[in-house]
């Protein structure tokens, strides 16, 4: 028994030492946020001498922060919504009512989770431009209703069908409408499953690169705090210093979200894992 | 009579809560898609009008050799063959190691778990300050060789460079899925096996691995679509070079179509692509679910 003991922490003290070491570049990138340009070059792995926060105003006022990041809360809220709100009653109708038309809507918005956006992005480009979806954030929110709701359909189908039916049905003898039942009754049950969505979403839309870069990038009003990043990134890439502090104000919301919603992050990427 | 009016007021609510989710579906995905099958047929530039009709001229372009697609394909398969092999094994050693009553345990996953929430071109652009300066600076420090030589410079090395960093940024993916599944083992059956005089290698494998199988099919098929889309990590580590080394599949369609302006060409890239990718993992899923009935 002793000797399992040993063994134990022997093993941790070995798996602490490779965590601190798998986030030694999260470490570099902050402290040299801290630094000045100088300091950078002479020694990257020294703390730096007197912390100063210069770097983040100067990045804080170049890119206009405020608005990048009210951008992306924009584009995340408007997309969210949509996919939850009709992801949601979709898969409760293709759930309640069987038939061979409600069969091929469940494959029809549940399929395109087989398609790469990459595979269709040309003509997602030249189809959203000519409907004037793109070049604005809300353009975009609405965009991602269509990218969202397969793997949302999915997710909630599998889970309308464990709420009785009971249920419904006596909301429904009471009077109400399909519309009501569904709001008062069936989406306040969905909640942990929405839960799950939301946390799915959230991480994808707010750091989702390739979408925006080709819809909204073309106006700094637009833009969203990594194509900022980028952009800043790829225009001052020597100056370290700079680049290190736009790396951690694009990555600290990210961060935040994660220490509250750990626990619902987790389950929600093996639930989401699990589509397969 | 009121029974019928009934049914038809259904008919007509469930038509009207799917018509939302089937517009918008068609709108991102369907409607392009079909439009895709019409451009990959086209020479088109993005800008004029109208697409000149070529039949099947670019599809036979690409299979009569197009050494970018080729060289993209290649590496593409060389990085998804290494990536699915490593992070499965890196994960399930890691999600192995931290299922056990360690103190801290949570701390350790949430560790692993941290850049797997960053943006992939942050992260590109993160080890892209690594490997150049900081590697500079450990070099100097510790004088190990691995140090000086050059991860973005050298094309056989930046593919590692490639590889290494996306592993770093989702391996705590990985480990969650491995841990979740190793939880749902009910712990007499490993305890049972040993009781039995079976030794701690023995109960992995023919225990504890057998068990895990919808995990491995989950990780698996994750691994192998991540893989095969690689292109945020790319585009701000390497940017395809040194010299077009590290162009992958997606990355090459994204090059044609919105730098070299040939959308036609590039659409009907990327519909091999969207075919392989049906294809392959059509494939894998059979093979993997496969083998979970026969255990």
């Amino acid at each position: 028994m002793n000797k399992r003991t040993t063994g134990l922490i022997i093993l941790e003290v070995i798996l602490v030492v490779l965590a601190l070491m798998f986030l030694f570049p999260l470490f570099l990138m902050v402290i040299n946020s801290f630094k000045t340009l100088g300091e950078v070059l002479r020694d990257v792995l020294a703390l730096p001498k007197s912390p100063s926060f210069a770097n983040f105003i100067f990045v804080w006022k170049y890119v206009r922060y405020p608005r990048l990041f009210l951008n992306n809360v924009i584009i995340t809220v408007i997309g969210i919504v949509g996919i939850v709100i009709f992801s949601s009653i979709a898969a409760y109708m293709q759930s309640r009512y069987k038939s061979k038309f409600s069969t091929f809507l469940y494959f029809f918005c549940v399929m395109p989770m087989l398609i790469p956006f990459q595979t269709i992005m040309i003509t997602v480009l030249k189809l959203m431009s000519s409907i004037k979806l793109t070049g604005s954030t809300w353009g975009l929110g609405i965009q991602y209703w269509g990218f969202g709701i397969p793997l949302a359909v999915f997710i909630y189908h599998g889970f309308v069908k464990m709420i009785p039916r009971e249920i419904d049905e006596s909301a429904m003898v009471d009077g109400a409408t399909t519309l009501r039942t569904y709001f008062q009754v069936i989406f306040p049950l969905l909640r942990p499953v929405s839960t799950t969505i939301i946390v799915i979403d959230v991480m994808w839309i707010w750091n989702d690169f390739l979408l925006p870069l080709l819809m909204v990038n073309s106006s700094k009003s637009t833009q969203t705090l990594t194509l900022a990043a980028y952009g800043f990134i790829g225009q001052y890439n020597t100056d370290w210093q700079y680049a290190m502090a736009a790396m951690v104000m694009a990555v600290m919301p990210s961060v935040i979200f994660f220490v509250i919603m750990q626990k619902d992050i987790v389950k929600g990427v093996v639930v989401g894992a699990v589509k397969a | 009579m009121n029974g019928m009016k009934r049914s038809s007021r259904l008919k007509l609510e469930f038509s009207l809560f799917n018509l939302p989710a089937v517009i918008f579906v068609s709108l991102s995905i369907y409607i392009p898609f079909v439009m895709s099958m019409y451009f990959s047929l086209t020479e088109w530039n993005g800008i004029s009008k109208s697409a000149k009709f070529v039949g099947l001229d670019n599809f036979i372009k690409l299979f009569s050799g197009d050494k970018d697609f080729v060289q993209a394909a290649w590496f593409t398969f060389r990085y998804s063959v290494l990536f699915i092999i490593l992070i499965n094994f890196l994960a399930l050693l890691l999600a192995v190691q931290l299922d056990k009553k360690l103190k801290t345990a949570n701390i350790l996953r949430a560790a692993f778990f941290v850049p797997y929430i960053m943006s992939l071109v942050i992260v590109g652009f993160i080890w892209r300050f690594i490997f150049s300066q900081g590697f500079n600076e450990l070099l100097d420090k510790t004088g190990w060789a691995i140090f000086e030589l050059s991860w973005l410079g050298d094309p056989k090395l930046s593919f590692w460079s490639v590889l290494l960093v996306s592993i770093w940024q989702s391996i705590g993916f990985y480990i969650v899925i491995y841990i979740a599944g190793l939880q749902s083992i009910p712990t007499e059956l490993p305890e049972a096996a040993i009781v039995d005089g079976a030794n701690r290698r023995q109960t992995f494998f023919h225990i504890t691995l057998p068990m895990l199988a919808p995990s491995l099919t989950t990780a698996f098929f994750m691994a192998l679509v991540n893989s095969i889309k690689i292109f945020d990590i790319i585009f701000s580590l390497t940017g395809g070079g040194p010299g077009g080394s590290t162009y992958s599949i997606t990355f090459d369609i994204y090059v044609e179509a919105f730098q070299n302006n040939n959308y036609g060409y590039g659409t009907a890239k990327a519909l091999v692509l969207f075919l392989a990718v049906l294809a392959i993992t059509t494939i894998q899923l059979k093979y993997f679910k496969s083998r979970e009935v026969e255990i």
